[in-house]
């Protein structure tokens, strides 16, 4: 197994009495691509900060291995905040020149690649016009190329899409999706399908500690459990059979909300068979009777909702 | 090292680009050339406003040229610092609160470096302003009211310059952690404060900053021999500005974020 290229253990960050980020461990394979998944306010923005560099830990280290020359790590790290702000009265061009000499690159050197990185992000167009009359997108896609005009081996990226209308979340998706080809990427969203879209790994934090982490496709096969949902008429009889349905030892989990209830189930042959069975003897009136597997979705819904 | 030369690149091409390299100086060039054409013309203007007393026009003497030369850098000590105050004042807190530190110091630059190449901006700024301020009330002192031995009036600007140095350093200081308004307010109340308690007191604050403007006054009116040489209010200076810049660079360090 190769020696992981980020290893977070134990990072803790409190601000006086409010815990921030509440000890938390994970590691980043070399060439993965992870999403920070979680709710407004769980952390992300604190736990990337600190990878960065920017705030110190309360507690715990953050190792970053590899072969880099000079001793600086940010040299191998692309970041881009959350909302990035630039010097509005640069061109995209000067800005991401100025973000490539402090990469360590000559002027030549440093020309050459802002080119290349703003062609590659779209904005060769733009590149000579001031930042100030850049839209968010555009400044959202300035952030990416100033983040990997020196090829970082790590790209942290803090909501790159949230900001953005669709079609301009779109254009960065599509990014995303080759950069990640390229380099080790790590983005914090808040929403699942982003996370989907572009990434194998997911790290799931909810109030400064992580609640679930994987990869995607372990994540999906290990929640995808059988699962019935039921909604009635609005009458206290067929919700106090809902109730007592919820009770029954085949039930592993019972989730009721007056009229409609989500059950998961050990068996759902069974289930279903009992249920329908029950419902038809006490004369139940049903709307809605559906049997299926439970998604992912509804796992980062319960994390996010409970 | 050289990140900072990077970043005070950046801050010089800023300068450019929002016309701060001109009117600085152009507002120091006028007021440095105002004080002698002022004073040559002062018998017309008290004439023109002809409801004048005649016992003033008649009583009016010309100044000597080192009077005029230091109540020209006088200027500086109250319209000049207010300019440079306001100037500074965002320099740290602007780039704190919206965020534009944050990008530059995730690259392989350090809050100290940021904050040298944020004072070395300043630095430029306050030495081209300066420099062409005096030059202009030294030519129109020459031009209208008389000659003035050229190394003194150097050495007058340098101790008026170090002076002004401190306080942009203090503002540097209060911007690292305070927003614009509040670091203008601090530094303008602890510059006056100094001076204040140097007009009042004289002999106890001749060893601040505070004292450089009156010694600067002093060279140009009784000769660098008659003055002499006395470093402390220089040495001070000097501490004080290392202190600004190295409180300025750990302050910076702990509120880079944008909150
Ligand atoms: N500078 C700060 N001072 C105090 N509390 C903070 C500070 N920064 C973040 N927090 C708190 O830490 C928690 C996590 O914030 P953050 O990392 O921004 O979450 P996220 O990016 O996931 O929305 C929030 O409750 C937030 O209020
Ligand atoms: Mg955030």
């Amino acid at each position: 197994m190769m020696q992981p290229l980020l290893q977070v253990s134990n990072l803790r960050k409190s601000y006086g009495r409010h815990l921030s980020v509440g000890g938390i461990s994970f590691e980043i394979a070399q060439g993965s691509c992870v999403a920070l998944l979680g709710p407004n306010g769980a952390g992300k923005t604190t736990t990337l900060r600190m990878i960065a560099g920017l705030l110190p830990p309360s507690a715990g280290s953050i190792g970053f291995t590899g072969s880099y020359q000079g001793g600086d790590f940010r040299r191998e790290l692309g970041y881009l905040p959350q909302s990035p702000a630039f010097y509005g009265w640069m061109s995209g061009q000067e800005y991401v020149v100025f973000a490539a000499k402090l990469a360590g690159m000559n002027r030549k050197e440093a020309e050459g690649k802002a080119k290349a990185a703003l062609e590659r992000v779209g904005l060769k167009a733009a590149a000579r016009r001031r930042i100030a009359g850049y839209s968010g997108g555009m400044k959202q896609r300035l952030g990416l190329a100033q983040a990997l005009v020196h090829r970082p081996r790590l790209l942290l990226l803090d909501e790159p899409v949230s900001a953005l209308d669709p079609i301009g979340r779109r254009e960065v998706m599509e990014l995303l999706r080759e950069i990640r080809e390229e380099t080790t990427i790590v983005f914090s969203t808040h929403v699942l399908h982003d996370a989907e879209e572009v990434c194998d790994e997911i790290i799931v934090m909810k109030d400064g500690l992580i609640a679930e982490q994987g990869a995607l496709s372990v994540l999906r096969s290990k929640y995808s459990q059988p699962v019935i949902t039921v909604r009635t008429e609005k009458n206290a009889e067929a919700i106090q059979w809902l109730n007592s349905v919820g009770a029954k030892p085949f039930i592993l989990e019972a989730r009721l909300n007056g009229e409609h209830a989500v059950f998961n189930v050990d068996n759902l042959k069974q289930a279903r068979h009992t249920i329908l069975k029950e419902a038809a003897a006490s004369n139940i009136p049903l709307l809605q009777f559906e049997a299926g597997s439970s998604t992912l979705e509804d796992m980062f819904m319960k994390v996010v909702g409970g | 090292m050289r990140n900072t030369w990077i970043v005070y690149q950046k801050e010089m091409l800023e300068t450019a680009r929002t016309y701060k390299l001109i009117w600085i100086p152009v507002v120091f060039i006028l007021l440095g050339a105002m004080q002698p054409i002022i004073t040559y013309y002062m018998p017309e203007i008290l004439q023109a406003a002809n409801n004048v007393p005649q016992g003033i026009l008649e009583g009016y003497v010309m100044p000597g040229a080192g009077t005029v030369m230091s109540q020209a850098l006088g200027q500086y000590s109250t319209i000049g610092i207010l300019v440079l105050v306001l100037v500074a004042m965002n320099s740290l807190s602007g780039e704190r609160y919206n965020g534009s530190a944050e990008l530059v110091l995730s690259k392989p630059v350090s809050p100290a470096g940021f904050v040298i190449a944020k004072w070395a901006g300043l630095f430029t700024i306050l030495f081209l302003a300066l420099g062409l301020g005096v030059a202009s009330a030294l030519y129109y002192t020459e031009q209208l009211i008389g000659s003035l031995p050229w190394m003194d009036v150097v050495a007058a600007a340098a101790l008026y310059g170090i002076w002004l140095l401190c306080a942009l350093s203090l503002t540097l200081l209060f911007s690292a952690f305070l927003r614009a308004p509040a670091a203008a307010f601090l530094s303008l109340l602890s510059s006056a404060g100094m001076a204040l308690a140097d007009s009042l007191m004289p002999s106890w604050f001749q060893w601040t900053p505070a004292a450089l403007p009156g010694l600067s006054a002093r060279l140009l009116s009784e000769g660098r021999e008659a003055v002499g040489v006395n470093l402390s209010p220089c040495l001070s200076a000097a501490l004080l500005i290392l202190f600004c810049v190295a409180g300025a660079s750990t302050l910076m360090g702990r509120n880079k974020l944008p909150k």
